[in-house]
């Protein structure tokens, strides 16, 4: 675990650098341990990270940092098991260039054909490992190597509303229209998106 | 019934706060007033408490149905009541029938205006600050009625030394943070070496900037929160520095972060105008903050 000033009110905190089960874990320990914590503003959690906005009328950047040091070292002894509520969501997805805009790219980058890349972007299970972006933007991993993807060069500024996209190790989809930078596979008239919990399992069915 | 009625909503016009804070676990941004100077002094003009505002650009009309105390901070956009040019920076007192108006833009983007003990509406998770993305809030529509609660004031307030001057190129100091180590050195010297421009694509979520492209050395990383005034890489290397109705969670290399007191400045600066980074160390940037912070504390809910 490390600590960084990320901004003049913000510090992350830095997991393994890595996607597991057992680090979303002990980032949602950790943000239980610190959520309470007076004069903590807001707490981003993420895969790996958590972003702690405070009040600088209460601490300046070494007092904050020794408090959550003080908080997450007592956790280390914390056994608790962070309990999820284990759901399994299916999303109906129609995967074709003209939907997925960028489905060509991503099979040619991976040297895949179209019909690959559905076949092992559908046969995995997924978890939530972190809501943002915005409302209901679930965060899933772990994509297959076999069609880990870049971002795009230059980020769209409007990606339509249930559109299932790729980006790197992971895989979502927009729950509203937005700006975005993630390649585009297909798209989903699935809507429920605020039922999405950290740690439900997600999994996508073609219908083509 | 009492308030304002909107004749016309113009380019854009919200309701903000100062944001909402709290719920980035669920994706909720933060959202809020873009110029919180502007915004920070509307209210304190008023020495209003639980306060909101509406945040406006140009062609906003309105019609007072009561006598109102207003204030109005920010740009300048020819404001106007009766059609007649009105001073900004300080209070008016509004009469029932009056017609208030901001026709045309001179400088600045955003005005703010704000009413003696604020609008009356209701808060969603705890804030009045409106997220277009996220349906959440007010965002003016022609024949929209704002409820205020009638007040006479035979005072007027103005901010007399705080108006904010704009410069050019617009300096915006930066703490070096996140992601600092995947920039080399000599990318870091370019990127505060060089002269960026405001592109049209810049909105309450960004500002997106042009100029030298700067290249980290890595492209991708985990995605994590995102700080107010984090400036942003994407792969094309250009920076956007993202301000209050950004994403929760982003997984662009960050090089730093904008000083807050900057970045509503940033608001406020015309597409195609010219910025330029500087550094700042961490106590500098909080000794500047603090100072801001504690200027406004009595305002800050």
């Amino acid at each position: 675990m490390t600590l960084h000033i990320s901004s003049v009110d913000t510090l992350i905190i830095y997991f393994e650098k890595s996607i597991s089960p057992n680090i979303l874990d002990q980032v949602q320990r950790a943000y239980r341990l610190l959520r309470p914590i007076e004069g903590v503003i807001d707490i981003t959690p993420s895969y790996n990270s958590l972003l702690i906005q405070y009040d600088i009328m209460l601490y300046d950047y070494q007092s904050i940092q020794n408090i959550v040091r003080k908080t997450l070292v007592t956790d280390s002894k914390d056994t608790t098991i962070v309990s999820y509520s284990n759901k399994l969501i299916k999303i109906p997805t129609q995967y074709n260039t003209t939907v997925g805009i960028d489905l060509e790219r991503v099979a040619k980058i991976n040297n895949l054909s179209i019909e690959e890349v559905i076949e092992l972007h559908t046969q995995t299970v997924y978890r939530v490992y972190a809501i943002g972006f915005m409302v209901g933007f679930a965060y899933l991993a772990t994509v297959p190597q076999q069609i880990i993807t870049p971002r795009i060069a230059t980020p769209r500024t409007k990606v339509s509303k249930g559109s299932v996209a790729i980006a790197e190790h992971q895989t979502a989809i927009y729950p509203q229209d937005s700006a975005g930078g993630w390649n585009i596979i297909g798209h989903t008239d699935f809507n429920n998106f605020k039922s999405f919990k950290v740690g439900d399992s997600i999994q996508f069915v073609s219908l083509s | 019934m009492n308030g304002l009625l909107v004749l016309n909503a113009g380019m854009f016009a919200t309701i903000q706060d100062r944001g909402r804070y709290g719920y980035t676990h669920l994706g909720i941004c933060h959202s809020g007033a873009m110029d919180e100077y502007a915004y920070l002094c509307c209210q304190m003009l008023l020495n209003n408490h639980n306060h909101n505002a509406i945040e406006l650009m140009t062609g906003l009309k309105l019609q007072a149905t009561a006598q109102i105390q207003i204030a109005i901070t920010g740009a300048d956009l020819s404001f106007k009541i009766n059609g007649i040019s009105q001073p900004i920076w300080q209070t008016h007192q509004i009469q029932i029938g009056d017609i208030l108006s901001f026709e045309k833009r001179i400088s600045g983007q955003r005005a703010y205006l704000a009413v003696k003990d604020s609008f009356v509406l209701e808060k969603k998770y705890k804030s009045y600050a409106t997220t277009l993305k996220e349906n959440i809030g007010t965002k003016l529509q022609r024949g929209d009625f704002l409820v205020c609660i009638p007040s006479i004031s035979y005072h007027i307030y103005r901010v007399v030394s705080k108006i904010q001057k704009h410069q050019s190129p617009l300096i915006l100091r930066v703490l070096l943070s996140y992601q600092e180590s995947y920039f080399s050195k000599k990318m870091k010297e370019k990127f505060f070496n060089s002269l960026y421009e405001i592109t049209l694509q810049s909105d309450r979520m960004g500002y997106r900037l042009q100029g030298q492209a700067i290249t980290p050395s890595t492209s991708d990383i985990i995605s994590e929160g995102i700080a107010f005034g984090s400036i942003q890489i994407p792969k094309d290397g250009q920076p956007i520095v993202l301000l209050k109705e950004r994403q929760t969670i982003g997984g662009y290399p960050k090089i730093g972060t904008v000083l807050p007191i900057d970045c509503y400045k940033l608001a406020q600066a015309d597409i195609g105008s010219k910025i330029k980074f500087e550094v700042i160390e961490i106590t500098e940037a909080q000794k500047k903050l603090l100072t801001f912070n504690r200027y406004f504390k009595a305002y800050f809910i």
